[in-house]
């Protein structure tokens, strides 16, 4: 279930999801989720429609459950500014 | 600013165009290239063109892998399929690129075993269930993709996996901007850096165009603020003659980028001494190969490809339209021969395509207002 807080969160990085990225192959489709659970290489995470996956967090450190990640190709790359404010 | 409704709020908008439109000195034009085609698509979807001035003139990019593939790799990619042994797997967006022998769709329809996958991992997934065939992954991709496909070849080393190889077609961002400003056409007064590419390799690789060429960047986000923010960002610099590389997409990118995706990058990718682009020609260093310690997974090791060598289509002017010296509807076949049902050219397959992105935003509704 997405909150509408969560929800908000995740479009300020933009309105792809994991059914709709735009162009794969292009670097705009960057996928904004949020962590629902930190496994050991990988997190359970879901976009902003609730749409929920396991992504590699290889690249990653120090993540947390709530954190906003951008993930492409199934591969999380980037932290959203928003998870500063924890 | 954290929430999208604030990236699209009317009344920032509205504050930030006068703003923009305030600045801009009236006696000269401004010529920004949007790099990535998501950019593209964001400005025309937001119909941000139209409230701006006409002396900023957007010129789109080379930021689409699929659109300056040479159909050579596409055909030396598809000929790997021809091997009973191999599932060919590729991204979705790479199935309807047209090679000079027909698209991996139409293959796939005619029997040979091509399959498409969302991720590098779920090829590797597919090797690990299907032991007694080679599964090759076709790659292809800036710096945001690459890293994936890195990470992926990491995990065939550690699984020992003996039947999974890269067809590598994986290219680098900041070559073909350096071909772009070293071209004798290039008219071009300021860039808007990819936001994606840059969450993983940062802000310094652009800071040659600065230093070397005295040309503004801005990183930007994606949504209609961020993009006007972007271009008010760099009529300041172009105003006051500056050129600095700036980062308004700092809320994802960080001036450094993602240093374990480069390390990995480093690790498993080598740079290929040039790479044949699409419109471009060849530029070096402007692609990765499979480094040579992980030579074991690369497809050009393992198979014998035939290199070919094609022409692009009669009368085609893709190369022209990624150069950014004309306009997609400039091209002959724009909306005639080439359209995306049925693409003539790369610029019109992916979705990202400048030309695309004319025919969805511009082309189709100027044909429901006429």
């Amino acid at each position: 279930m997405v909150t509408l807080k969560t929800k908000v969160r995740l479009e300020a990085f933009g309105s792809c999801t994991l059914e709709e990225e735009g162009c794969s192959l292009c670097g705009d489709s960057a996928v904004p989720v949020e962590v629902l659970r930190v496994g050991e290489g990988f997190a359970r995470v879901q976009d902003r429609l609730g749409q929920q996956t396991e992504v590699a967090t290889d690249f990653m450190t120090d993540i947390r459950t709530g954190d906003v990640l951008l993930v492409h190709k199934g591969v999380a790359l980037a932290r959203g500014e928003v998870n500063e404010v924890r | 600013m954290k929430y999208v409704d604030e990236f699209r709020n009317p009344e920032l908008i509205k504050k930030t165009c006068a703003e923009i439109k305030r600045r801009v000195d009236p006696t000269r034009t401004y010529r920004i290239m949007e790099i990535c085609g998501g950019h593209t698509h964001a400005i025309y979807r937001f119909g941000l063109k139209d409230l701006l001035p006409e002396t900023i003139e957007f010129v789109h990019g080379p930021g689409c892998p699929v659109c300056v593939l040479p159909m050579a790799r596409l055909d030396e990619g598809l000929s790997l399929s021809e091997n009973p042994d191999v599932i060919l797997t590729a991204f979705g967006d790479m199935m309807r690129v047209p090679g000079t022998q027909g698209t991996l769709l139409e293959h796939k329809a005619r029997g040979r075993d091509i399959r498409m996958v969302y991720s590098p991992l779920d090829a590797l997934k597919l090797a690990e269930t299907n032991p007694e065939r080679q599964v090759i992954f076709f790659a292809i991709g800036f710096e945001t993709t690459a890293p994936s496909t890195a990470l992926t070849l990491k995990r065939a080393r550690l699984l020992g996996l003996k039947n999974f190889t890269v067809f590598c077609n994986h290219v680098v961002i900041a070559p073909p901007l350096k071909a772009l400003l070293d071209s004798p056409d290039m008219r071009l007064d300021a860039f808007i850096g990819p936001g994606h590419v840059s969450t993983v390799i940062g802000c310094k690789p652009y800071e040659f165009i600065a230093r070397d060429y005295q040309k503004p960047v801005v990183v930007s986000g994606f949504e209609p603020l961020d993009l006007l923010q972007s271009v008010l960002m760099i009529v300041k610099q172009l105003n006051q003659e500056e050129a600095r590389v700036e980062n308004q997409y700092a809320r994802a990118v960080s001036w450094e980028g993602n240093l374990a995706a480069q390390k990995a990058m480093a690790e498993t990718f080598s740079l290929r001494p040039r790479f044949e682009w699409r419109g471009l020609g060849q530029i070096p260093q402007s692609a990765f190969a499979v480094s040579e310690a992980y030579s074991e997974w690369d497809s050009e090791k393992r198979f014998a490809i035939v290199k070919t060598r094609t022409t692009e289509p009669f009368r085609a002017r893709c190369g022209e339209v990624l150069q950014g010296l004309i306009k997609p509807n400039d091209c002959p076949l724009f909306a005639n021969d080439c359209h995306p049902e049925h693409p003539t050219g790369a610029l019109m397959v992916s979705s990202e395509g400048a030309c695309a992105a004319y025919y969805t935003y511009v082309h189709r509704q100027q044909g429901v207002f006429e």
